[in-house]
């Protein structure tokens, strides 16, 4: 039971680093149909953010944090501006093998500025352990679930309170209806991948602290944090949370209980399940079709 | 089609007789290529860019057939290596490795698409993808079976008996009869993408790429049809990549990854999805200029690429074939 216990409180952390890319990747995909996947850089590029500005500048952990969220969100809109927006003419596939190509620029020019070596950030609450129920979460950890909530409460209220939150819900709900009643489509398209990229560089900084990384972890995290989109349905915000604590959680079990080499696989299995009992995902409005 | 499109379509082609010319041209060269190039680093490229044909009209049955951007083709090549592989080290004959390496490829295109398939567009295109890196994750783990990611070694030549005939392709050192091989395999996918294009089957997909709605209600069975160009993509990925085998005679995940599925794709976008030359000249092309850029660093060297895709994207939409027909057309037009 303790071990089961523990596993859960180990998923707090993976959960937490899923939904807050997942969470961007259905935000840019519910108002512009655009795959992100260059949104991956973006975490990477949080990651080393973080890296440089504490190791090489002595700036705390707390700085970095908000310098890396807004490096990632405008490298979010220059790709925005420089790629996604000249290709809006074209259809979905278009922008997704541009969002890959860009992905495979941005990661290998990690590679030629930073190397391949795997770096790790200082843990900013050293040998801090907190004991629940016979099981212990480090201090980190008990932060990055509350950075995580914090962030994602921080995102509702902006999509609920704000005009241009407003404005961003309005044309992912419905596109034509939203130009015509006089929305800026530009002004809400910037705020989608500037909110998108400062929340994958918040990740990459919070997990630059946990997982050590290179520039390959760019493509492996916005994989998986696709495969969540889909499991929660494409284009809804609870159903990138909800599907980031059902995964994390399934992963860090499956990795516990049965076979760590197969924990990589469970959230690729729940999509493929999901898409075969529901193809519009847990919580999509719709059946996803061009 | 109506008379009046026909003549229409016909008028801004070239007529049958240079078309057989430049087909015949096109042969010729194929054929005279490893005497002209006999240089061993030469030669493999030869091979690859034959190997690569065949991947590339395989994934234009779906791409340019049905507008079906499948980015996973990579691990139906992997599914037919390693059946390939498995059991010709077993002590199978080559024929039945290949035949084993189609049917275990088609079928894993059935598992596949009938998942996939449930979504468009380019919701499609993302599963297709997430599909090849699942893949490379099973091939790296199931060590019982693949060796993980030490790789196959030791993969047994093509050996073929015909008529108390035989004949070994010791393919790491000779590779002229290989070449040979493997281009009359990218012939006849070519001449098989080139039938179905025209047969009830092409039309049914082609209606899907127009508009599958539409397709749908006018009486098509879109999944039923989308399927089977799916499995039959997927078989013939799984005969390339049983030819990569043994003609490698070393396998690893590492070849069959989604990098691999991706640039698969490019060369077919590249070259002009959806033409009849568009997937010799994609391969071509890219396996000549990936050559021409190993000398700078990898990372630089993707750097470039993915810039170039880009740029593809924007300014050659239909690829350098559907470019250069383009052209072609609008110096006749100038003329007339």
């Amino acid at each position: 039971m303790d071990t089961v216990l523990q596993l859960i409180l180990n998923a707090l952390h993976t959960s937490s680093l899923y939904a807050l890319v997942a969470l961007g990747l259905t935000l840019v995909l519910g108002v512009l149909d655009i795959a992100d996947f260059a949104q991956g850089a973006l975490y990477m590029a949080g990651a080393y953010v973080a890296f440089y500005a504490t190791s090489a500048f002595g700036l705390s952990f707390f700085l970095a944090l908000p310098l890396a969220m807004l490096v990632a969100g405008l490298l979010g809109v220059a790709n925005y501006v420089a790629v996604y927006r000249p290709l809006r003419r074209f259809s979905g596939a278009t922008t997704f093998i541009a969002a890959l190509g860009l992905l495979l620029i941005l990661q290998n020019l990690a590679l030629l500025a930073f190397g391949a070596d795997f770096r790790l950030v200082r843990n900013p609450f050293p040998g801090v352990r907190i004991a629940l129920a016979g099981a212990t979460i480090t201090g980190y950890q008990a932060f990055l679930a509350g950075a995580m909530v914090a962030l994602v409460g921080l995102v509702w209220l902006f999509l609920k309170r704000t005009p241009v939150g407003k404005a961003l819900r309005a044309v992912s709900q419905n596109r034509g209806g939203a130009l015509v009643v006089g929305l800026d489509p530009f002004r809400v398209e910037v705020a989608a991948f500037a909110l998108a990229g400062a929340l994958a560089g918040a990740a990459g900084t919070l997990a630059s602290a946990v997982n050590a990384f290179d520039p390959h972890v760019a493509a492996t995290v916005v994989i998986k944090a696709f495969a969540i989109v889909i499991f929660g349905g494409m284009g809804s915000v609870p159903g990138a949370i909800v599907g980031a604590v059902v995964v994390g959680l399934a992963e860090n079990l499956t990795g516990g209980l049965v076979s760590t080499q197969y924990a990589e696989l469970t959230a690729f299995v729940l999509m493929v399940v999901v898409l075969l009992v529901r193809p519009r995902g847990l919580f999509g409005a719709q059946e996803a079709k061009l | 089609m109506s008379a009046a499109t026909r003549s229409l379509s016909r008028g801004v082609r070239a007529s049958w007789p240079w078309r057989l010319a430049a087909l015949a041209l096109g042969l010729g060269v194929a054929v005279a290529a490893p005497h002209v190039f006999t240089g061993i680093a030469a030669q493999h490229l030869l091979v690859m860019v034959a190997i690569n044909v065949i991947l590339v009209v395989s994934l234009d049955l779906l791409v340019g057939g049905a507008g079906l951007i499948s980015l996973g083709h990579a691990a139906f090549m992997g599914v037919g290596a390693y059946t390939s592989a498995l059991l010709v080290k077993g002590g199978a004959a080559y024929p039945t490795g290949l035949l084993a390496a189609i049917g275990a490829a088609a079928l894993a295109g059935l598992v596949v698409g009938v998942p996939a398939l449930r979504l468009r567009g380019h919701y499609f295109s993302v599963v297709t993808f997430i599909v090849g890196i699942i893949a490379t994750i099973l091939m790296t783990n199931l060590v019982d079976l693949t060796r993980g990611p030490m790789g196959l070694p030791g993969i047994p030549f093509v050996t073929l008996r015909l008529f108390g005939w035989e004949h070994t392709f010791r393919s790491v050192v000779f590779k002229t009869g290989f070449y040979y091989l493997a281009l009359a395999f990218a012939l006849l996918a070519l001449l098989l993408r080139w039938r179905l294009g025209r047969s009830r089957f092409g039309r049914s997909l082609a209606a899907i790429k127009g508009d599958e709605n539409l397709a749908e209600s006018v009486g098509v069975p879109t999944y039923r049809v989308k399927l089977t160009a799916f499995v039959l993509a997927a078989g013939v990925a799984g005969l390339a990549g049983s030819l990569y085998a043994h003609y490698t005679a070393f396998i690893s995940p590492d070849t069959f990854t989604f990098i691999h599925s991706f640039d698969l794709f490019v060369m077919n976008l590249v070259g002009g999805a959806g033409t009849f030359l568009g997937p010799v000249v994609g391969p071509a092309f890219l396996t000549l200029l990936g050559n021409a850029l190993r000398d700078l660093s990898p990372a630089l060297s993707q750097v470039i690429y993915g810039a170039l895709l880009i740029l593809v994207i924007v300014a050659l939409p239909d690829g350098l074939v559907g470019g250069a027909r383009r052209l072609l057309r609008s110096l006749g037009r100038a003329r007339a």
